[in-house]
């Protein structure tokens, strides 16, 4: 039951309290309900075309032959990304935090360069490495050419994924060398002192020692980048376009079918179908994020 | 035993590892600032060569070609007007949750890490807008980013703790009300917290490029990451002007950063301990 509350009205927090949450619930929380509801019809977007109920119609339509290409191809490039982006981010940033949690000069300096890109944002960052990537004589191509060959990088179907990840993790790894430094700054040295009168190599020091004390940290960088790296879309957006089928992920293609790639109406919209493309991605999400939850706590070291 | 300590070995290998990481992710940046520095010539001629005759016309060229002054003003106001709904949407929620205060009890902590987890909601969040009139509407736009506090209200009731019961009830003894508690009691002492969600959610704001695709149409009202974008599409064979574009609105993130860096990574640090 609730607290006694020991302000004289009490009618000044119930107002503010359901203030807030009116906001919250009308712009958050109703909209991500409502795609439930709306992927049982066939919204089109335009104002003025009628609605209707078509069950489930939508998610046969995903699973169909017809779009299964489509559909499957963008499963997959979700899965991929968020798996080898995250795995990728969290074995850098692990080394990274070990390197910045030694006695070093200058090290809150290279701290707050590591965490950088994160402020930079998708725009900035995408249009950098582009930049980069780029064909007409980016440095990339350069360093390529100096070893004879040559590459059309974000334009070559087989490579785009692996670039657009390696853009993910120089943009969002400032976050999990935060998080590794704050649990590599919690374990006790007591633990390396008598590790190193055992006569433990620097290798069993790391394997036996941190890691294990690391366990919460490496929990809280696989959930967040998981649940991250399935649901970012703006990225991929910004390097490759909504239209690439190398990189298209689920949240691109509900873009792509409820915008038609571009703002607010055009004809050929068909949002109730997007909102099932919406709802898959969210079964999918929910699904890989408890299931990492389940196995990492079980593997958890308690203190 | 200090002295012995100071004597300890310079380590090398830390600092050689240091500096790659810090070429890692200061080259790209260095970079563009050497491209935007170019004519389109001499990037054609020697795309990745050392600049020689400094452009700086490229800057002026590329902010009055972008309209960024426009841009930047819209997403100063997004950014501003989005951060103040959601941190305040995050106090007035998180304190009384957090209390015990509101009827409902552990249900509320469940809703504040459901709000995390919540589907893409591009499509109902557009019709939304349309409903309401609110479609290619500034109001409608930070009343959406606004709404969009991811873990700030998580965040800011794990904090809440820190602030001693007993101030709510002696405040309340001495007959302060609850709106002036929160607001000249609360706000000051959860501070730390307060700054880690704004900052959080303005980040968020002033980068979000979908939903501004999506809930905006008129470009008068574009914020700058979409008026960014645009000059892409429209430069994407002038990589000098598109550089200095781009640099234009990285430099002032860049030494935003600069001096909100220590608030950040704290908070960050502290909001991941707590």
């Amino acid at each position: 039951m609730a607290q006694s509350f020991p302000f004289p009205r009490r009618a000044s927090m119930r107002v503010s309290f359901t203030l807030a949450l009116m906001m919250l619930l009308v712009f958050g929380l109703i909209p991500a309900v409502a795609v439930l509801v709306v992927s049982f019809t066939d919204l089109r977007g335009l104002p003025g075309i009628p609605v209707n109920w078509v069950g489930v119609e939508n998610y046969v339509s995903f699973f169909s032959p017809a779009k299964w290409g489509d559909s499957v191809n963008a499963i997959r490039n979700t899965i991929v990304f968020a798996g080898v982006s995250t795995v990728a981010q969290i074995v850098l940033a692990l080394g990274v935090a070990i390197v910045l949690n030694q006695r070093i000069r200058a090290r809150n300096f290279v701290r707050a360069v590591v965490f950088m890109p994160t402020i930079l944002g998708v725009t900035v960052t995408g249009l950098i490495w582009s930049l980069m990537f780029n064909v007409t004589g980016g440095p990339a191509r350069s360093v390529v050419q100096a070893f004879g060959g040559d590459s059309a990088f974000f334009g070559d179907p087989n490579l785009a994924m692996a670039l657009v990840i390696v853009v993910q993790i120089w943009m969002v790894m400032g976050v999990s060398v935060i998080i590794f430094l704050s649990g590599l700054q919690a374990i006790p040295e007591e633990l390396y002192e008598v590790a190193a009168i055992d006569g433990a190599s620097r290798w069993a020091r790391f394997r036996f020692v941190t890691l294990p004390m690391l366990s919460p940290a490496i929990t809280a960088n696989v959930l967040l980048g998981i649940v991250n790296a399935l649901q970012s879309y703006q990225l991929t957006y910004v390097l490759t376009g909504p239209f690439n089928k190398a990189t298209q992920v689920l949240s691109l293609l509900v873009y792509v079918q409820g915008f038609g790639g571009k703002s607010g109406t055009s004809l050929s919209q068909s949002q109730g179908y997007a909102s099932a493309v919406s709802m898959v991605q969210f079964v999918i999400v929910a699904v890989i994020a408890l299931a990492s939850l389940w196995y990492l706590r079980g593997r958890e070291v308690r203190l | 035993m200090t002295a012995t300590r100071r004597r300890r070995r310079i380590p090398w290998g830390a600092y050689l590892r240091a500096a790659v990481i810090l070429v890692v992710f200061l080259f790209p940046l260095l970079y563009l600032l050497n491209t935007a520095l170019k004519s389109n010539d001499a990037f054609f001629a020697d795309p990745v060569g050392l600049v020689s005759d400094p452009q700086w016309g490229n800057f002026p060229q590329a902010w009055q070609q972008g309209g960024f002054g426009a841009f930047i003003l819209n997403s100063v106001l997004y950014t501003v007007g989005g951060t103040l709904i959601g941190t305040l949407v995050t106090l007035l929620l998180g304190f009384p949750v957090a209390r015990g205060y509101i009827w409902g009890g552990k249900l509320w902590s469940i809703v504040f890490v459901v709000i995390l987890f919540l589907p893409n909601a591009l499509i109902t969040q557009f019709q939304l807008l349309l409903k309401l009139g609110l479609y290619d509407n500034r109001l409608g736009y930070v009343l959406m980013v606004g709404a969009g506090v991811g873990i700030g209200p998580l965040l800011f009731s794990g904090f809440v703790s820190s602030v001693p019961r007993e101030l709510d009830e002696a405040a309340a003894m001495d007959g302060i009300g609850y709106w002036r508690y929160l607001f000249t009691f609360v706000v000051p002492l959860a501070k730390p917290a307060l700054t880690t969600v704004a900052i959080l959610q303005g980040v968020w704001i002033w980068n979000e490029i979908i939903l501004a695709t999506v809930l905006l149409a008129d470009p008068a009202k574009f914020p700058i990451t979409r008026g960014l974008y645009n000059f892409r599409d429209t430069y994407s064979n002038q990589w000098p002007l598109l550089a200095a574009a781009t640099f234009l609105v990285a430099a002032p993130l860049v030494v935003g950063y600069i001096f909100i860096q220590r608030y950040l990574v704290n908070g960050v640090l502290g909001a991941v301990k707590g």
